[in-house]
């Protein structure tokens, strides 16, 4: 059976992990505060996957994203997902070689359907998670928009999720902006827009403030992995309570035994 | 691991501490500002409403002149108020800032953004050297880096109402009642300079213009007016919590979508957020301050509204806390001697002065916590 | 005590840089390699692999790798473990884009999931499923019975007559999770992306 996953989402712009409300970014630390302040590596033993965002508004540095998701990477034993303005496979290749295992694409998906064909067809269409950040206007109607929310489709979200399920991707991202880092939990109405018989798997992600918004979004059938980036709610013992919480809730996640790290691994290996 | 001093305990449901004057708690271990949240779900704000629409239409002029006042920074909760008043209400606001000492580049651009999103708006600077005194004063002798622009945002307020005509000046939030203190406001809420005077002063304000030395001439925006200035008119104070359920967060995202409100790009000083209280230098001083008399500085603050808002656990708040309370304003250091005209073995002195030494003790030359947020 | 050694084959498709990432958490000394000399002398290996069989299949043909390989674990004993698209390379053959040899290390085929045979999951099989293992393979000592592993693949090898089960998972059908036959071993799933599970798995393959 499979288990369904619990995704944290880390967002990068010009060398600083960053916190996103509504897609507005507020530097929170560096890479080093992510390890020491935040003790990322013992967090990442509570996660199920790891997805890293270049979301940096205005010229990239993509090496330094590389190098960043690189050291980021080592010693996290978790599929990984890296993204940010992805638009040749050279830059999709060198985000695989920097430790991640499948790319996050978002503009393409409206204007340059050829490349995500391209993605499959050079690494496997498992290697292409498709992410999607939907808008909801006053009028109660969803927009997809690209280009980091800045350009909106005039087109509905229903009709472009099931075009882009159809396309040679892997896994849909289901964003949304106006809950993004609002703590105020999933829009789960953005399910909705899903065609039945979806037949890619689907992340569900913003608007994760605790445990009980996780769960939440686990509980739906439609749902197979919840998301969230925000950096400030889970710091601590925050992800591995939250992840106590949501299975004793009945939520089926992996299984991880980290006591097994400490003891045999840690102390020198045997 | 240290042990807790001082019968010191927190909510057993926000983080807000024991040491908080005017805090109670109730058998539960909650303190008043949580159960305040948890009565305002089920309060009958359409009661409330119905209040405010009766004294709206009591104070509602159509034909153009100002009818009420709002203080305002720029920040997001004034922007609320005028905004509703004004869209909501129809009423014709006239949107006052006082202005403070050390605004900050981000506070003037959103005050700015403000006024172009369409306000009627005056920022009333009262005498530099009166408030840089009133500020020095109130810094060193009680231990309130800004106490002239704390009292200004009263007395000035009310000699602008009294200077415009208006009878009817709406302040955001009643901080005794949403973060717990006196619940005397919590029922009545149109107040007057008395109130104003006892509470958000916390008295004394006069003994400390009588001992300043400055002219009355400096010290006009420092003073009420008088009944002579009032000819007879009642100015009715009131916040605007009072009327609808207050929440900061929802006051940001609108602030944000119609005020043209911007964050800082990084977390602020000593907490978790960005969004607030971006208009003052001399903010992050107070909240150090507070930090070193009673143990919680902003992010216990920031903490305690996520949590009553249902953004975050307790669990997860005290994480946060713990790592980002209590911050030494240490990037606006020179900026405040400066300002103050002090060494900076004179400032640290006077935060000696300010810190409870059940709660802390000096490691390194900085007060370091005793305690262990819990 | 010495340190494990263990070459990576790197032959341009693949994580390479997770799966010695986690060789060198568990303290291993772990190279890469594309040499096929390097391989063919290896004590132990490891082919990762991501991708389409076919291309996978050329590139190891063109450097010269399947030799090495062959060499390395036929000839000289030494013990070999293939990840996803590894363990399927190791197959008799692949049916992506038309049928390929793989490197014949294990005895079956590899193809395609159906819709049939998923019973209307979705294909590919991607996310943690369930791995029952056989208590006395060597791989998964000291793990439960039923642990949690991560999978990510459209194509599969069915059990079928292999004396060498280590593990099996449902999908639908029961497929080949895992291969255990001497010095040839191989995974469907990703060890290295499977946590502390995965973690234990790879220290007791080193440890073979």
């Amino acid at each position: 059976m499979l288990k369904k996953r619990l995704i944290f989402t880390l967002l990068y712009s010009q060398g600083q992990f960053t916190l996103s409300r509504n897609f507005r970014l507020q530097k929170v630390g560096n890479l080093k505060w992510l390890q020491t302040n935040y003790g990322f590596s013992y967090i990442s033993f509570f996660i199920d996957e790891l997805i890293v965002l270049d979301v940096t508004r205005g010229e990239r540095d993509v090496q330094a994203f590389q190098d960043t998701l690189k050291s980021l990477t080592e010693g996290c034993f978790v599929p990984i997902a890296a993204g940010g303005g992805v638009r040749t496979v050279e830059h999709a290749r060198a985000l695989l070689r920097s430790g991640a295992d499948k790319v996050v694409i978002n503009t393409p998906l409206y204007d340059d359907a050829n490349f995500v064909h391209a993605l499959a067809s050079e690494f496997g269409q498992q290697c292409v998670v498709a992410s999607m950040d939907i808008k909801r206007l006053p009028d109660g109607a969803y927009r997809p928009c690209s280009d980091r929310g800045a350009i909106c489709d005039a087109g509905s979200a229903a009709q472009w999720i099931e075009r882009i399920a159809g396309y040679p991707i892997g896994e849909l991202y289901l964003n949304s902006i106006e809950r993004d880092g609002t703590g105020q939990g999933y829009d789960m109405k953005l399910l909705d827009l899903l065609p039945a018989g979806m037949p890619k798997p689907v992340i569900l992600a913003g608007g994760v403030g605790n445990s009980t918004h996780l769960a939440e979004g686990l509980a739906d059938a439609r749902v197979d992995a919840v998301a969230t980036a925000h950096l400030f709610n889970f710091i601590g013992d925050g992800l591995k309570k939250a992840r106590q919480s949501v299975t004793a809730g009945g939520i089926d996640l992996p299984v991880w035994n980290v006591q097994q790290i400490a003891q045999r691994f840690q102390a020198g290996g045997a | 691991m240290k042990g807790n001093t001082k019968d010191l305990h927190w909510c057993t449901s926000c983080l807000t501490m024991s040491t908080r004057p005017r805090i109670t708690f109730d058998e539960g271990g909650r303190c008043n500002a949580c159960v305040w949240a948890e009565k305002k779900k089920t309060l009958d704000w359409g009661a409330r409403q119905k209040e405010l629409e009766r004294l709206l239409d009591k104070h509602r002029l159509e034909d153009g002149r100002v009818d009420c006042l709002v203080p305002v920074s720029g920040g997001k909760d004034g922007s609320y108020v005028a905004y509703n008043l004004k869209h909501k209400y129809g009423m014709n606001p006239l949107a006052v800032t006082v202005t403070p000492a050390l605004s900050l580049e981000l506070g003037d651009r959103n005050l700015r953004a403000f006024v172009e999103s369409g306000y009627n708006h005056i920022s009333i600077n009262p005498a530099h050297k009166a408030m840089q005194a009133l500020n020095k004063v109130g810094f060193i002798e009680m231990g309130f880096p800004y106490y002239g622009w704390l009292i200004a945002i009263h007395t000035a307020v009310a000699r602008a109402a009294v200077g415009f005509g208006i009878g009817l000046v709406f302040y955001g939030e009643d901080g005794e009642v949403e973060y717990g203190g006196s619940t005397e406001t919590s029922k009545n809420p149109i107040y007057d300079v008395a109130y104003q005077k006892k509470v958000y002063l916390e008295g004394g304000h006069e003994k400390v213009l009588a001992a300043s030395g400055l002219s009355e001439a400096d010290l006009y925006f420092f003073r009420f007016p008088g009944e002579d200035e009032l000819h007879g008119r009642r100015i009715e104070l009131t916040h605007w919590s009072y009327f609808e359920n207050w929440d900061p967060y929802r006051n940001y995202l609108v602030a944000k979508e119609h005020c043209g409100m911007m964050e800082a790009e990084d977390s602020n000083a000593g907490t978790f957020t960005n969004f607030s209280q971006n208009d003052q230098a001399l903010y992050a001083l107070h909240t150090y301050l507070m930090y070193l008399k009673f143990g919680f500085g902003r992010a216990n603050q920031d903490a305690c509204i996520e949590v009553r808002r249902g953004a975050m656990d307790r669990a997860q708040a005290v994480n946060l806390v713990r790592l980002y309370d209590g911050h030494y304003p240490e990037e606006f250091i020179e900026l405040y001697l400066e300002y103050y005209q002090m060494t900076r073995a004179e400032f640290d002195a006077v935060l000696d002065r300010y810190v409870d030494r059940d709660l802390f003790e000096k490691v390194d030359g900085r007060w370091t916590p005793k305690f262990i947020v819990t | 005590m010495t340190r494990s050694a263990i070459t990576i084959i790197d032959y341009g498709m693949g994580n390479i840089w997770s799966v010695l990432s986690a060789l060198r958490y568990l303290k291993a000394n772990a190279t890469v390699s594309g040499d096929p000399r390097e391989i063919a002398t290896a004590q132990a290996l490891l082919l990762p692999g991501v991708g389409s069989f076919r291309k996978a299949m050329t590139a190891l043909r063109e450097k010269q790798l399947d030799q090495a390989i062959l060499e390395a674990v036929q000839s000289n004993g030494a013990k070999i473990l293939g990840i996803c698209l590894g363990m399927q390379l190791m197959g008799s053959r692949g049916s992506e884009d038309g049928n390929t040899s793989g490197l014949g290390l294990v005895p079956n085929p590899v193809d395609i999931f159906t819709a049939q045979e998923t019973e209307g999951n979705k294909i590919p099989h991607i996310g943690f499923d369930v791995v029952r293992s056989a208590p006395e393979s060597r791989l998964f000592r000291g793990l439960p019975q039923e642990a949690d592993f991560y999978f990510v693949h459209s194509y599969r090898m069915l059990p079928g007559g292999l004396p060498g089960i280590a593990a099996t998972c449902r999908y639908g059908v029961e497929f080949l999770a895992a291969y255990e036959q001497g010095n040839i071993f191989a995974t469907q799933f990703h060890p290295e992306k499977s946590q502390t599970n995965g973690l234990v798995l790879l220290k007791n393959f080193l440890g073979q």
